[in-house]
């Protein structure tokens, strides 16, 4: 521990935490904001993102040093803390993202992962396939469309009604994350006097500093 | 200096290049197992779904070692910048040694070092808030301990400590240039 807040974070994040964040970000947004629930192209971005979490996840566990959840471990006790520190006016470094930090990001990432979740629930079928399925059935194949359990379709509209509900509800609340991340990562560059933006970005600026 | 530091940005823009191409092949591998796993309900003894789950295993491979290179490059690019501090380093490190050697009192040492940094005599008088007469007569002191004639020979001493491994090998082609010359020459005379 001490070791950690004697560390500084990466001036710059390593390229697959950098293009993860701005490729979920710019998912999250679009999905949210642009595209209408259910269509194609709202599919086609939730898989996108899927796939953009999933390698983060996997880089979390074998990618670089501070990339690694190992690196910045869920610890409410210590985001607490750090938050303490934060409105004394005197936040301390970390190797990787801050304990608040952290938390953030892992409640977007589940949040993130609930929206997922239940948007594959309501569309199990990848896009590709319904492509696929759309060409054969225009073809003149019509077995596709052949229902295989068909006393389970009330029971269906049921379950689609929760998992609609829950995927509208983690949506939000994923809004919501995303502003208090933006408002965090403000009020921590304001109070530690050092942009945390650039080094999810190029990281340009705080090389021309160290020259 | 600037010669090690442009190299590792330069393979920094290689592992950003190769960490989006790892994006962009995850998100192909995503849909591309999505569309399988559908086909394999639809019709798991299917040959076709066979090939593409085989297909599948091999894209999500590529991806697993192209993370795995990622992580690798990032880490020799880390090594470098840590070997390159570890070089500065020691090179303080030898001037404190020489320091220590021609028993500079701390004023010379402080002075002797912004001397190194190639500060003049009046910016040093500034940044010790001394005279510009006191540095001058440090200057000279320390100049004696070493024994130096001047600013100049104070400088390449620790240069040439750097230079001694490099310059055989420039000397030496200079040096051997009529040996060679007599070593091509006596094959051709023999024929």
């Amino acid at each position: 521990m001490a070791q950690q807040q004697a560390a500084t974070p990466p001036a710059l994040w390593d390229p697959l935490v950098r293009l993860s964040h701005w490729g979920l970000a710019a998912v999250v947004l679009a999905n949210a904001l642009v595209t209408e629930g259910g269509h194609a192209v709202h599919i086609w971005i939730g898989w996108t993102g899927m796939a953009l979490l999933l390698i983060r996840l996997g880089w979390g566990l074998f990618g670089a040093t501070e990339a690694r959840f190992s690196a910045f471990p869920p610890n409410p006790w210590a985001a607490l803390s750090h938050l303490a520190d934060l409105v004394a006016g005197k936040p301390r470094t970390y190797a990787s993202h801050n304990p608040a930090g952290a938390m953030m990001a892992y409640a977007l990432w589940g949040t993130l992962a609930v929206v997922i979740g239940t948007g594959l629930w309501m569309a199990p079928i990848s896009p590709l396939t319904a492509a696929r399925q759309e060409a054969a059935v225009a073809s003149g194949d019509w077995s596709t469309l052949v229902q295989t359990d068909e006393g389970a379709e009330g029971d269906k509209e049921g379950e689609e009604g929760i998992a609609k509900d829950i995927h509208e509800l983690a949506a939000n609340l994923m809004l919501v994350l995303a502003f208090l991340h933006v408002a965090g990562v403000i009020i921590e560059s304001r109070s530690m006097r050092r942009n945390l933006v650039t080094p999810m970005l190029l990281g340009a600026k705080a090389e021309k500093q160290d020259v | 200096m600037t010669t090690p530091h442009l190299q590792t940005k330069t393979q920094g823009r290689r592992a950003a290049v190769l960490a989006a191409f790892l994006m962009v092949q995850s998100i192909a591998v995503v849909f591309f197992i999505g569309d399988v796993i559908a086909e394999v309900m639809e019709d798991p003894t299917g040959t076709q779904s066979l090939f593409e789950a085989f297909t599948a295993i091999a894209l999500l491979s590529g991806v697993v070692f192209g993370t795995l290179s990622l992580r690798a490059a990032l880490v020799r690019i880390r090594t470098q910048d840590a070997a390159l501090a570890t070089a500065s380093g020691a090179l303080a490190d030898v001037i404190a040694a020489q320091f220590d050697d021609w028993a500079l009192t701390p004023a010379e040492r402080d002075v002797g070092f912004l001397a190194l940094k190639g500060l003049d005599v009046a910016e040093i008088a500034t940044l010790r808030k001394a005279a510009a007469g006191t540095v001058r007569a440090q200057l000279t002191r320390i100049y004696a301990k070493a024994g130096v004639s001047g600013r100049a020979q104070f400088a390449a001493y620790f240069v040439e400590d750097l230079l001694t491994a490099a310059l055989p090998t420039a000397a030496v082609p200079l040096a051997h240039t009529g040996e060679t010359q007599a070593h091509l020459a006596s094959p051709r005379s023999s024929r």
